[in-house]
């Protein structure tokens, strides 16, 4: 509600900034880990003395992304809104699900800052002016393209991901450098890692991200919850339990619509990537 | 023919201080194991909480380590909580513990095969344990030889590691787990999920969360109770692990039970 989004301020007197954390990717299926890493990257934000943690978003990636064994968007959705069910804060999304084209994350971030930016100055009229308003604030975005997003209302969104996102920063073709400086720039990143793996060694060794470095958000998982949704797609396909690795909910809609088998596994099995696709001019024949 | 599967329960002894979604998931991944053996059906689960004498530090009332791990099973159709071990005055060794549901199953069994000339094999009692639960059979004066050899010998054991080498090294290292290695278990888990109990009172007598570790009841059921504290984690500071104790008044009488 847009009351939680009002500037809150600190015992200390300085003002705390409201954040909104945004998870992309496939949820396919979406696991405990999935809801975890909100649950980590808040701690780790409120901790600071800075940041007030207002919302989390899931943002199931749509089909278009062409990932092998990506089952449709519509089902993904719906498992993610029973995980998120039990949470009083995080709640999915389904505007980047619903594009017709594969949407870079960069403009994913932007869709949703923008909404927020939105809600914020309490637009809620007739679609017309909102329509309206919502290019000014459009036009204002691009114009402090440059500067920190937290210069509006005390308001920032930060993509929040693991230590592979921050990593395949680095994989050629499958980032925009501009996407990356924006979304890292102008937002910030929340990044969970296992204690085994070292992140800024990452940082060190990229330009982009070392400038950048006071906006990623590192944040030390202790305990190891390495649940990919790989994996549990491989024990559903082999009849093997993945109880208590996602939430019950998911797991009887899983069964009740049959969703991951050898046959969904082989789902865009020969197709390129559609980020790769993009930034390469690849076909996917 | 086909032969009969051996009907198998599993038996999980520890402090469930608290029960954690990993202890769980230990469960389903023996009985899928026990399962693709082709020898056992697993029929039942059985979560058995160590009493309040044990000793060890930071161990909140049995009372409510039970009613947290009867929360948690509220889910399971296979798996439930046992608080005999917890009742006992004194610690119970793990032999006893499973001699007393041993016999529990037997006595089930029999009543429901009845008089029949039954050709069905006898259900089993295995103990189902995690991967550093072998290596403290080394631990001095924590195990009786003949309590260790009835362990692994008449009953058997179920091993959950996450790909260490550690649970098969302890049996090669000990002539008495090789000998009985054919009713030693490995399963493997794949997924990475080392929630430890440890970890999660740590993170609560933090204030941190502990959401998608454990099921919410049990983590309402923590904060209505107050439960892992400061405090409560110094409970039996500098006490000493009671079956040490215990087991150095009495001295080892091997095989003489």
């Amino acid at each position: 509600s847009i009351d939680k989004l009002k500037l809150a301020t600190s015992m200390e007197g300085h003002s705390i900034t409201k954040v909104v954390l945004l998870a992309c990717g496939s949820f396919n299926p979406i696991t405990n880990m999935h809801m975890r890493m909100f649950e980590l990257a808040r701690d780790h934000l409120e901790d600071t003395g800075q940041y007030k943690v207002v919302r989390g978003i899931i943002s199931p990636v749509g089909d278009a992304y062409k990932k092998k064994g990506l089952i449709e968007a519509c089902h993904r959705l719906e498992m993610t809104r029973l995980a998120t069910e039990s949470s009083d804060w995080v709640m999915v999304d389904s505007w980047e699900s619903l594009q017709p084209e594969w949407v870079e994350t960069a403009k994913v971030v932007r869709h949703h800052y923008e909404e927020l930016l939105a809600a914020e100055q309490n637009i809620d009229d007739v679609d017309t002016i909102k329509y309206a308003k919502k290019r000014r604030i459009e036009e204002n975005y691009h114009k402090h393209r440059g500067k920190s997003s937290r210069d509006h209302n005390g308001l920032q969104l930060m993509l929040l991901c693991g230590a592979d996102v921050l990593e395949s920063f680095g994989i050629p073709n499958m980032w925009k450098q501009e996407d990356i400086a924006e979304i890292v720039g102008r937002h910030g990143l929340v990044c969970i890692t296992r204690s085994n793996s070292d992140p800024y060694k990452f940082i060190h060794q990229s330009d982009l991200l070392w400038k950048y470095r006071k906006n990623i958000h590192i944040v030390r998982e202790w305990v190891t919850n390495d649940i990919s949704a790989t994996h549990v797609r491989r024990s559903l396909r082999r009849g093997q339990s993945v109880r208590y690795l996602l939430p019950d909910s998911v797991i009887h809609y899983i069964k009740e619509h049959d969703l991951y088998s050898s046959e969904s596994e082989q789902k865009n099995a020969d197709v390129v990537l559609a980020p790769l696709q993009r930034y390469t001019g690849a076909s996917s024949s | 023919m086909a032969a009969r599967r051996v009907p198998l329960v599993l038996l999980a002894c520890g402090s469930f201080n608290p029960i954690t979604n990993q202890h769980m998931r230990l469960f389903e991944l023996a009985r899928d194991h026990m399962h693709s053996t082709g020898q056992y059906q697993v029929v039942g689960g059985i979560v058995s909480p160590v009493s309040d004498s044990y000793g060890k530090q930071g161990l909140v009332l049995a009372k409510h380590r039970v009613a947290m791990a009867e929360l948690a099973l509220q889910s399971s159709n296979w798996v439930t909580v046992d608080e005999w071990e917890s009742q006992q005055p004194d610690w119970t060794e793990t032999v006893v513990t499973m001699r007393y549901h041993y016999g529990r199953i037997l006595k089930e069994y029999e009543r429901s095969v009845g008089m029949h000339n039954n050709s069905n094999p006898s259900p089993q009692l295995k103990l189902l344990c995690g991967a550093d639960f072998l290596d403290t059979f080394k631990i001095p004066g924590l195990w009786r030889d003949d309590h260790v050899e009835e362990l692994v010998g008449h009953f058997g054991l179920v091993c959950v590691s996450r790909g260490e080498l550690q649970p098969e090294r302890a049996v090669h290292e000990s002539d008495l787990l090789s000998y009985h290695r054919h009713n030693i278990f490995h399963v493997r888990e794949w997924v990475k999920n080392e929630t430890s109990a440890t970890e999660v009172r740590r993170a609560l007598r933090r204030g941190l969360s502990v959401k998608y570790l454990l099921p919410d009841s049990v983590i309402e059921y923590i904060h209505r109770h107050n439960l892992y504290t400061e405090d409560s984690e110094m409970r039996n500071k500098s006490a000493v692990l009671r079956p040490l104790v215990k087991q150095a008044q009495e001295p080892v009488k091997s095989l003489d039970d």
